[in-house]
């Protein structure tokens, strides 16, 4: 099967997930479309592995999952915090780091 | 033991004082009593015999081995700058130690009881054995930089002794200005050890002494460049024209400082370095010619600055500044024996006068100032006796060790001929007015109606006035840093006049040790150390010294006479004169204006120039050019990433994909 | 006897992060512990180092390999009084910090620490990458100990002093890395330990601009006019201890570079610049003296006192003479014992003057503090380098070199020493004597104050009465730091 159909759909997903992260204002919708950025990659990265046989695109793929989770974790953890606090849910409200 | 061992003895005896004192002021309570004062005394002592013990060791060598060097350890050397811990003993090093020495030792006891009752007593013997240390220090070193180390390390102590009282304000002023004046000696010094350590390759005297006839030929423009500035040195210390304004503040000190070091040690030390160093002024006469011009010079100023000053310690202060300017003369008309000589009997007269203006102020409840003085002759008898003894020594009165020692110099003088005569003549003019100032002393604090301290000791009472600064007038109390209440005049104090007969006898008599014709101990005693000198036989014949001595002693007999015609016989011609000549009075009592001088040429300069570095160097260019340069950059650089940083998350993720995908494009591009 | 140099370096922040970890009060303990320890290294060192040996205790790994950067240290004549007088240095004013009362304690204890550690680091290190880490590491606990316990507008100042100094460290990490890249010739390993540099080459031209580079970040540190524009701000809101070893020790590490990195590897370029870095030292002399004449706050006094300081520093070393950069390693060891015990006295001053280090406002100390006046007198004699102080020594020989090839440089620089008599003198008097100033209550100087400052008093009289000791051991290595850039100098005067 050719290579070309895994990286196009890759490629969907990532800009789908980024043009998420872009445009939506809910944090958790952004965290949704983060994953879904981080699995466009994963799935290039297996795609690259099988195509070349190799382990480590396998590897890396699992490493992305334990660092999404880890992700997933925090980001959600932080938005309960949020949420607890009575705090706005929304990113444009949260820009104390202006500089 | 040998010469050498002596001369370690000699410096350990005041060393081992100054920490013994020192570390027994640490003990709760301190040292009781005057033991203090004995301890530096005995310390004192101890160099005095080891003198004694090196002189004894030096006279049994035969004569042209009587220069004996020791080093102790290496002080520091890196390639050709090689320098020992090193003490050189020969007939100068040892001649000035028994001077230093032994006029110190007397000094001491004198303190003993002057100083009883101040809360610094301590301090002050600390201080003074560290002097004496320092002084014998210099006088023993045997190469340029040990001698430098001396030469600063009495500065110090003089400039610790100077403002001994260190709540007075014009105390510690004077000290600094002291120490000030004499670092810019010991930088003329240094300068001067690195000139001949270049061309002779060494810095202890007897290699550059021995290299310089090779190196250097005739006035060589290097070596007399060199000596002038151990002349600065010299003038620096020995307080010669320019750099003299020091020494009249340095009587900001206690007395008995006035006496030991700026009378008679440490400011004789410019006398002891031209004279060491005379094989290469020898060589360079241009140099020495300028000593001898500026020594008369200065002999000349400090005689006229006397006869006007009315403040007892600074008119001798003075007469010190002429007095060492005649022994600038002598050794630069390469009359060594003659100016080491006068260096010897000054020593025993203006400590003498020193010790007996001390117990005259003391008796004046501390006044200074000779307006308020006189009449003390009935209640003073002893100190009275002493300080003339002094002065006539002083004024070279006919057979009195001033007179031998002052007339040979200008006996050698003279004997130059030439134009060298011309100073001979000034020196003489000096002689009547130095007759004429010292017994102006005598007959103002002496003779006349006696003032109420004095008739209140006639009868027993020792007067009192509230403690105050004589200088300003501001009130002070009796605590550490100022003087004690109770002063003690010599009348009382056995330790005062135990110390004050022997340097009377000597003022008087010292000089029969060298009489043209009769006797020569000083000159034949130093000879090993000047057999190289090329002046040895430009000595005048005895029959012409003789006349010197015959017109110096008219001389000093025309102005005791003169000022006892203006003291005693008609008093107030001197007012008259004062009223008639305002001008000159005023030069002379503002000390030809130096002290204004130097403030207009170097105090007020660096002053603005720090005031300018601060105001608009610091400010404009440092702060604001270079820093605000600097800073400037950092500030628009991260004014320009500040403004990025929108706190927007998309904004951030934006640029981030922005960035990936221009990178990915990149390598797209290149790889095609 | 074996010395491990690793021990030696990592000792400090070691006892640092143990104290971190403990109780206050053991804490102190502990970061004292590891300062006297260091210093007992310290005397070992000294009493093993061979003044005729080469570079000594070397320690060599392999720490990057691929960019060619090594774990390497090492001992000579050179650095070998530097780590003395670090070792010197932080004792007291570690001993000062661990028993005067601030906040949060271990954690100024750790800063302390870690910057014994840098500022060792910098002095060992014998590869160029690992001196800049160390070199740079070492404003990170200064910048803290600053920004965190200073006074006054500590912030403005630590701003001030961190974008300085890191300007300057930046462009000498640019020179760093481009002359490791341009130095390795085709083929071969690229590489930034000091020995290997030194053999290789560089064009004249390309010397000549990294030089100036390297200069820059030296001088900003050293500091010298016109570069010392973070100095007043940062001397007069530090903390007493910190400014103590920023003026005592971390100055010098900048002008040890020059003697162990830019000299002997960049002799041509170090030669072209000679005149130029002369004339700054000899006018930083002058105007750092004249200043320090004109200030009223002590801090300031002694902080344009070190501009004229170094300035003879530098002289000594650009005189490229065999005395004159003796002089120059002397003086450093000297100016740093000098300068902390002055720091730690104006602390003791200033505690007793309710806080005020104003000149106008202080007097008459020395009436009911005697030792204190004893002890601030023999150290300000040491400091306008009165003979029979090793400073004389030092600056004697400083002149001397600077006579022999540039008399008229070293004539002016002589008026130097006259003007440090002034500023000094005017010090002692202005604090100690006179009539006591309005808020001056005068009490004698306590016991810590006391144990701190006596044994450097003693360092300063021992040195001055033997001053060889430190000349005979550091010959060797000065004269062949200096060597090349000489050899190239004399080369110009033939042609």
């Amino acid at each position: 099967m050719n290579i070309t159909w895994f990286l196009v759909l890759s490629a969907f997903l990532f800009v789908i997930g980024a043009a998420g992260v872009l445009t939506r204002r809910n944090p958790l919708v952004v965290l949704l479309c983060l994953e879904l950025m981080l699995n466009a990659g994963n799935l290039a990265l297996v795609a690259f592995s099988r195509m070349h046989g190799g382990q480590a695109g396998q590897v890396f793929a699992l490493i992305v999952m334990v660092i999404a989770a880890c992700e997933v974790v925090i980001g959600l953890g932080i938005i309960v915090a949020m949420y607890r606090n009575r705090l706005p849910i929304d990113i444009d409200e949260m820009s104390e780091l202006r500089g | 033991m040998s010469g050498t061992s002596y001369g370690w003895l000699v410096l350990a005896f005041p060393l081992a004082g100054t920490l013994v004192i020192a570390f027994g002021w640490l003990r709760p309570g301190g040292l009781p009593g005057r033991l203090p004062g004995w301890i530096a005394s005995g310390a004192i002592l101890g160099a005095f015999l080891s003198s004694i013990g090196a002189l004894i060791e030096l006279q049994d060598q035969p004569e042209d081995a009587r220069s004996l060097v020791d080093s102790a350890w290496t002080y520091a050397s890196t390639g050709d700058f090689k320098v020992d811990l090193s003490i050189l003993v020969d007939p100068l090093s040892v001649f000035m130690c028994l001077v230093v020495s032994g006029v110190s030792f007397l000094i001491h006891v004198y303190s003993v009881a002057y100083m009883d009752g101040d809360r610094g007593y301590h301090r002050y013997f600390a201080y003074l054995n560290f002097f004496v240390f320092s002084m014998l220090l210099l006088v023993l070193a045997a190469n340029f930089v040990v001698l430098i180390v001396g030469w600063a390390f009495v500065g110090a102590a003089s400039y610790l002794l100077i403002s001994f009282w260190y709540r007075r304000e014009t105390a510690t002023r004077a000290g600094i200005k002291a120490f000030v004046i004499n670092v810019i000696g010991d930088v003329g010094l240094v300068v001067a050890a690195f000139l001949l350590l270049d061309k002779t390759g060494a810095l202890d005297y007897a290699g550059v002494f021995a290299q310089a006839d090779q190196v250097f030929t005739h006035n060589d423009g290097t070596l007399v460049a060199a000596c002038l500035l151990i002349l600065v040195g010299a003038f620096a210390k020995s307080a010669q024209l320019p750099l003299h304004t020091w020494l009249p503040d340095a009587m900001e000190g206690p007395t008995p400082v006035s006496a030991l070091i700026h009378a008679a040690t440490m400011v004789t030390a410019g006398v002891y370095l031209i004279a060491r160093t005379h094989p290469l002024f020898e060589l360079a006469p241009a140099a020495a010619d300028v000593g001898a011009i500026v020594g008369t010079a200065t002999l000349v100023f400090g005689a006229t600055v006397a006869l006007a000053v009315t403040d007892l310690k600074r008119t001798i202060a003075y007469s010190t500044i002429s007095q060492i300017g005649y022994m600038v003369l002598g050794v630069s008309v390469f009359a060594y024996g003659a100016g080491l000589f006068h260096l010897m009997t000054h020593a025993f007269f203006k400590a003498l006068l020193f010790m007996g203006a001390g117990s005259v102020i003391s008796a004046m409840g501390g006044i200074q100032d000779m307006d308020r003085m006189g009449g003390l002759r009935k209640a003073m008898p002893f100190t009275f006796a002493a300080f003339t003894a002094g002065a006539l020594a002083l004024a070279a009165f006919p057979f009195t060790s001033g007179f031998f020692s002052k007339d040979e110099i200008l006996a050698f003088t003279v004997e130059r001929g030439g134009w060298y005569l011309v100073l001979a003549i000034a020196g003489y003019a000096g002689a009547l007015l130095t007759a004429f100032y010292a017994f102006r002393m005598v007959f103002r604090v002496f003779y006349g109606n006696p003032v109420a301290e004095a008739r209140e000791l006639e009868q027993g009472h020792l007067a009192h006035h509230a403690p105050a600064n004589p200088a300003t007038g501001e009130p002070e109390d009796t605590d550490v840093g100022f003087p004690a209440e109770e002063h003690h005049i010599a009348e009382r104090e056995r330790p005062m006049r135990a110390a004050m007969g022997p340097l009377a006898v000597l003022a008087l008599l010292a000089g029969l040790v060298q009489v043209p014709g009769v006797s020569d101990v000083i000159e034949k005693f130093l000879e090993p150390s000047f057999a190289d000198s090329h002046f040895h036989d430009t000595a005048p014949s005895d029959g012409s010294e003789w006349i010197g001595l015959v017109v110096g002693g008219l001389i000093s007999l025309v102005g005791i006479g003169a000022a006892y015609h203006a003291y005693v016989r008609r008093r107030g011609v001197t007012l008259e004169l004062r009223d008639r000549f305002p001008r000159v009075h005023a030069f002379l009592v503002n000390k030809w204006y130096f002290d204004e001088l130097f403030e207009a040429l170097f105090v007020r300069p660096v002053a603005t120039a720090g005031g300018f570095g601060r105001a608009v160097i610091e400010t404009r260019f440092v702060q604001g050019f270079i820093v605000g340069g600097a800073t400037g950059v950092v500030r628009v650089g991260s004014s320009f990433a500040r403004s990025i940083q929108t706190g927007y998350l998309r904004g951030y993720a934006l640029l981030l994909l922005l960035g990936v995908a221009l990178l990915a494009l990149y390598f797209l591009l290149a790889s095609s | 006897m074996t010395i491990h140099l690793s021990i030696v370096l990592f000792l400090p922040l070691a006892t640092g992060l143990l104290g971190a970890f403990l109780p206050r009060e053991m804490a102190r303990w502990a970061v004292l512990a590891g300062s006297v320890a260091v210093l007992l290294y310290a005397v070992a060192l000294l009493a093993d180092f061979d003044a005729g040996g080469g570079l000594q205790y070397v320690t060599d790994d392999e720490w990057i390999p691929e960019l060619g950067i090594r774990y390497q240290l090492g001992i000579d004549g050179l650095n070998l009084f530097m780590v003395a007088l670090t070792a010197i240095a932080w004792v007291p004013c570690t001993l000062v910090a661990a028993f005067r009362e601030h906040d949060r304690p271990k954690q100024f204890f750790f800063w302390l620490a870690l910057g014994e550690t840098a500022v060792l680091g910098a002095f060992l290190a014998q590869d160029l990458a690992l001196f800049i880490v160390f070199f740079d590491l070492m404003l990170v606990p200064f910048y803290f100990m600053i920004g965190g316990w200073g006074t006054g507008d500590r912030v403005r100042a630590t701003t001030k002093f961190v974008i300085y100094t890191l300007a300057g460290s930046l462009l000498m990490l640019a020179a760093a890395v481009a002359l490791g890249v341009l130095s390795t010739p085709d083929g071969g390993e690229i590489s930034f330990s000091l020995a290997t540099l030194q053999q290789r080459s560089v064009s004249e031209g390309t010397q000549q601009w990294m030089v100036l580079l390297f200069a820059l970040a030296f001088f900003v540190k050293a500091p010298l006019f016109p570069l010392h524009g973070w100095v007043p701000e940062t001397y007069r809101s530090s903390p007493i201890v910190t400014i103590a070893l920023l003026s005592g020790v971390l100055s010098k590490v900048g002008v040890y570079g020059f003697l162990r990195i830019v000299l002997p590897i960049m002799p041509e370029g170090a030669q072209h610049w000679q005149e130029l870095f002369i004339i700054l030292a000899v006018f930083s002399i002058l105007y750092g003296s004249i200043l320090a004449f004109s200030q009223d706050n002590m801090r300031l006094v002694l902080a344009y006192s070190s501009i004229a300081q170094l300035g003879f520093i530098v002289l000594g070393i650009f005189a490229l003479e065999e005395k004159g950069a003796q002089g120059a390693v002397l003086q450093m060891l000297n100016h740093g014992i000098v300068v902390v015990p002055l720091f730690l006295i104006v602390g003791v001053i200033a505690a007793r003057a309710k806080g005020s280090e104003s000149l106008s406002e202080l007097g008459g100390m020395a009436f009911r503090a005697p030792v204190l006046a004893t002890l601030f007198l023999i150290v300000t004699f040491a400091t306008l380098a009165m003979p029979g102080s090793a400073n004389f020594v030092g600056e004697l020989l400083v002149l001397f070199g600077t006579f022999e090839d540039k008399l008229v440089y070293g004539l002016v620089a002589s008026v130097g020493v006259v003007l440090a008599a002034v500023y000094m003198i005017r010090l002692f008097g202005r604090a100690m004597h006179n009539r006591p100033g309005p808020a001056v209550e005068s009490r004698e100087i306590d016991g810590l104050h006391l144990a701190a400052v006596v044994p450097l008093v003693a360092v300063i009289v021992a040195l001055g009465v033997y001053p060889h000791f430190v000349v005979h051991r550091t010959e060797k290595a000065t004269t062949a730091s200096i060597q090349e850039a000489r050899g190239v100098g004399q080369q110009v005067v033939a042609r």
